[in-house]
């Protein structure tokens, strides 16, 4: 009876696979690892959001998300919704995903075309590490921005010279932009 | 507890108050097993290997009834007593005790088991029979992963952070972090020789080693997505195997090709020295010769020489075609033997489950 039914279960995970491999034979078995991987991380986010997060892929590629992140309260970015575009690499869990923000946001750490300069997401990323953690690592940034590793040096110097201007800008900036 | 309250219930219902004590059967089933050993059980989901081991013993002895009453008597050493109905009520209890989680198929079976026993004495170990191998196949199908409440907690805990899924395989690092052995060394490969969960140098990153203990408890806990798992490990090898087989087949069948080709040119041009040659021949001969026999003798040499080229050539040809169906056949055979070995594989290790449960049985019940 146990026989049985792991061979009924080799043989439809033996159809389904097959007919998903057959185009790509040298690079199945990587990708699919990665999208196995991926798809765990979906399930995992539609079981349990991040607060005041949310992240999905963006149409039929599982590579290409879409995140959004709601500026926290207590901040000048408060009520602001930032759209992010997230994409995993091939060898994705070994390889940081690259996050660049949609949203313009007025930050030391997230320069003009998007790009955030955040540690995990480049040498110190770890394969531990998954896309709520990386939400919640931006969120954080928010809360307290990193003037000492700026992309851009001048919202930096405001940031510690000025913090009250800074402030000021960056809240007129999400009244203009993540509105 | 709760699952044994669940179990006698049907029995008072059923039973008139003074007939049975279902008190005292339930301590001295307290008193046979530690609790130690039935929450491992429960934990393990054991049910279903001791209904394994139920079957087991119901099919190798002869005398049947025989055999469960005295082991029903050695296990729980309850006052003799001359109550069919309640004696059999104890040789089932052990079977379905670990679940812990009420189960209203089984409270239903032993109600009309019960019934049955009253009428019909005979049919009895029949009936178990077939009900332990219902409840192995639903176990089988569906496994009760959610019969625990820290299933989910523990499915957690051992769940490896690079892939995400159950550990296979699990290796443990210097500082203590459990991944599984491949997605351990792809991270030490790719991303440096650091911890993925604390980044802690980690020295032995290439020759990770399996946690035995951690592993044999994964594979007694979560046997249905180890299997799954193992199962895809094969796939995967044998589609690679299979690639490479193809691989090699074209190689050979390009080369045989070249070969042939090169071989018949080789030939046709021998067959062409030949015929020259022979020309030559006949040109020295027809000197001496008379000639009116030439003109017919060439031309039938010709003929022949045309009529044997042909045939070789639909030889060659037909001999290119054997070997590739020759090839193609070895290919399947291949593949037939490698899914019949991994299912063969597979019963083999439901069997050393069954037989570790017996083990086990065996000697909880000298404990």
């Amino acid at each position: 009876m146990g026989t049985n039914s792991t061979g009924m279960m080799m043989i439809s995970s033996s159809l389904s696979t097959s007919s998903a491999s057959t185009s790509t034979w040298a690079s199945t078995t990587s990708v699919s690892a990665s999208g196995k991987r991926i798809q765990r991380e979906m399930a995992e986010l539609n079981m349990d959001p991040p607060p005041n997060c949310s992240a999905g892929p963006k149409g039929d590629n599982l590579y290409h998300w879409v995140a959004t992140i709601i500026g926290p309260s207590g901040t000048p970015y408060q009520g602001g919704i930032y759209f992010l575009d997230i994409t995993f690499p091939s060898d994705y869990p070994f390889k940081p995903p690259k996050v660049v923000f949609k949203t313009r946001i007025y930050h030391c750490n997230v320069d003009s075309t998007g790009n955030v300069s955040l540690e995990i997401l480049k040498d110190s990323w770890s394969p531990a590490l998954t896309i709520t953690k990386v939400l919640l690592a931006i969120r954080s940034i928010f809360t307290n921005p990193d003037p000492y590793n700026p992309l851009v040096s001048g919202i930096a110097l405001l940031y510690m010279t000025d913090r009250a201007k800074h402030d000021e800008l960056a809240a007129e900036w999400t009244l203009r932009f993540a509105k | 507890m709760l699952s044994e309250d669940a179990n006698q219930s049907p029995r008072d219902w059923k039973n008139p108050p003074g007939e049975s004590n279902p008190i005292a059967s339930g301590q001295s089933q307290n008193d046979v097993f530690s609790p130690r050993f039935k929450s491992v059980a429960a934990m393990a989901g054991w049910d279903e290997e001791a209904l394994l081991f139920a079957t087991c013993v119901v099919d190798d002895t002869p005398d049947r009834e025989f055999k469960h009453k005295k082991r029903s008597d050695f296990l729980f050493k309850t006052p003799p007593s001359n109550s069919r109905r309640k004696r059999r009520a104890h040789r089932r209890s052990p079977v379905s005790i670990p679940a812990a989680v009420l189960d209203l198929d089984d409270e239903e079976t032993t109600n009309c088991e019960t019934e049955k026993a009253n009428a019909e004495p005979t049919t009895i170990v029949i009936e178990e029979n077939k009900t332990g191998e219902d409840k192995l196949a639903e176990e089988s199908s569906g496994f009760s992963s959610s019969s625990l409440p820290c299933m989910d907690k523990l499915r957690e805990e051992l769940s490896c952070a690079i892939c995400l899924e159950i550990c296979f395989e699990p290796s443990t690092t210097s500082c203590g972090h459990s991944f599984c052995r491949k997605c351990l060394r792809s991270a030490a490969d790719k991303c440096g020789k650091r911890c993925p969960k604390c980044r802690q140098l980690i020295s032995n990153g290439r020759s990770c080693t399996v946690n035995t203990v951690l592993w044999n408890t994964i594979q007694l806990l979560f046997p249905q997505e180890v299997e799954a798992r193992k199962a895809a490990g094969a796939l995967n090898s044998r589609e690679a195997e299979h690639q490479s087989q193809v691989k090699e087949f074209n190689n050979l069948r390009n080369r045989r090709a070249q070969v042939l080709v090169s071989s018949s040119r080789d030939i046709s041009a021998r067959r062409i020295r030949a015929i020259s040659s022979r020309q030559d021949e006949d040109a020295e001969l027809h000197n001496n010769v008379r000639r009116s026999l030439r003109p017919s003798r060439v031309s039938s040499r010709d003929v022949g020489a045309s009529s044997r080229g042909i045939p070789n050539q639909d030889e060659d040809a037909a001999l290119a075609l054997r070997l590739q169906r020759e090839e193609f056949m070895e290919a399947f055979r291949g593949t037939d033997e490698q899914s019949s070995r991994s299912l063969s594989s597979a019963r083999a290790n439901l069997r050393a489950m069954a037989s570790r449960a017996m083990n086990l049985r065996v000697r909880a019940r000298h404990m």
